[in-house]
């Protein structure tokens, strides 16, 4: 998939996250957390999975973690590329 | 089961709420929201640019999420605006909340907050990386509405003294001449001097029009506060980042709060051991230049006067078709 135009998913709700997902020439993707410290590896673990899955090669990626869990992250993550790709 | 929304209330509606924690309604927003419980509101929050302000929870709901919530559509509203990263200014008794929301604490003093969410002051040193050098670095802090001899008279004698000079030209776009202009302006002028660099303060330069007091018990603090606020950031933030030794700024023998600001920046500066020193302005017939001698002599379309205030960059776009607006809207 190409991300096309800017869009956003997720709420900043406790155990949800919010994903932000813009055109880019490059691969991105920043993280922010309330367990970055312990968990941010396995955030940008699940974040990289999902991109793989939906052949996601260029973007911005901008993430606020509220302890979401991995289904929520790939969820998220999809819904905010899903859209940003306009299909 | 209660039924919870999100909708834009009433204005009435949500100063009560607001007031009733003890906070002031301030008008100027471009979003209003606020989080329904059974048709009741139980939380409110707003956003002007990209400032959050005002956010409230009832106490009957404090301690649930209803922040998550009411961040959250100010956030995609400030998106949606095409502002990345918003700013929140509140007590600092608030400062544990919002960090729990990944915002992060810029500064700080005891009587106010400044947290950040999005990309952010990381972002704007990652954009300034390659003009980043070693060595004793000075800074000036300018407006340049529009950028005069006075200025360029302050920024000579300054490189002089320093390795490199950071031009800093204040981002917000509330003066009569826009952001690009003033930025391309002070470019041009200073093209000549090597050891100058000129950049933007994106956010990090805190005016009296961004800064809300809504949180400050009494009027009266509202200036200190806001001025304290930005020299902090300067201080703590900026400074220290482009390896700034010292601050160049030139005397203010006119404005009462230009003043105050100098004396206070000497003050916080001298603490965080950055240097502050004041230069004497610049004469045209002996007077000091300054921008709004500029502007007047603009205004009234007088070029001789003009030639000795201005550099040429200056000179020849006041004299171009793109002033012509900014001209009238002088005049009016």
């Amino acid at each position: 998939m190409q991300i096309r135009r800017k869009a956003s998913a997720g709420t900043m709700q406790s155990s949800d996250l919010m994903v932000v997902v813009e055109p880019s020439d490059t691969l991105k993707v920043e993280i922010e957390s309330t367990v970055k410290k312990q968990y941010e590896h396995l955030i940008r673990a699940q974040i990289s999975s999902t991109l793989d899955e939906l052949a996601v090669s260029t973007g911005h990626i901008q993430v606020s973690d509220r302890g979401a869990l991995d289904y929520a992250i790939a969820a998220r993550v999809e819904t905010a590329i899903r859209r940003a790709s306009g299909e | 089961m209660s039924q919870v929304l999100f909708d834009q209330p009433a204005v009435s509606e949500a100063k009560e709420l607001i007031e009733s924690q003890g906070l002031r309604f301030e008008p100027e927003l471009d979003d209003l929201v606020g989080l329904y419980e059974d048709g009741e509101l139980i939380a409110c929050g707003a956003r002007l640019g990209y400032v959050l302000k005002m956010l409230v929870v009832a106490p009957s709901h404090q301690g649930t999420d209803a922040l998550g919530g009411l961040i959250t559509q100010l956030i995609r509203s400030a998106i949606s605006a095409g502002h990345d990263t918003v700013f929140v200014f509140t007590s600092p008794k608030n400062v544990a909340s919002f960090k729990a929301l990944n915002f992060r604490l810029l500064v700080a003093h005891d009587q106010t907050a400044l947290l950040e969410h999005g990309p952010g002051l990381e972002a704007y040193f990652a954009s300034h990386d390659s003009q980043i050098t070693q060595g004793h670095n000075g800074a000036v802090v300018i407006n340049g509405n529009p950028f005069t001899l006075g200025h360029l008279g302050l920024v000579e004698q300054a490189a002089r003294q320093v390795d490199r000079l950071y031009v800093f030209i204040v981002r917000e776009d509330q003066s009569i001449f826009p952001f690009a202009v003033r930025f391309r302006l002070a470019q041009e002028a200073t093209a000549h001097l090597r050891n100058v660099t000129v950049l933007d303060t994106s956010r990090y330069s805190v005016s009296a029009g961004t800064f809300p007091s809504y949180f400050l018990k009494r009027l009266d603090d509202v200036a200190k506060a806001q001025m304290q606020i930005d020299l902090l950031l300067f201080a703590q933030r900026i400074a220290p980042h482009f390896n700034v030794e010292c601050r160049f700024v030139g005397e203010e023998p006119n404005c009462e709060t230009t003043a105050a600001y100098n004396k206070l920046m000497a003050e916080i500066l001298e603490a965080h051991a950055i240097r502050c020193v004041e230069f004497p302005r610049i004469l045209a017939g002996g007077l000091p230049i300054s921008a709004t001698r500029v502007r007047q002599a603009f205004a009234a379309n007088d070029i001789e006067t003009l030639r000795g205030l201005v550099p040429p960059a200056t000179l020849e776009f006041l004299q171009s078709p793109l002033a012509r607006p900014i001209a009238e809207r002088l005049r009016s």
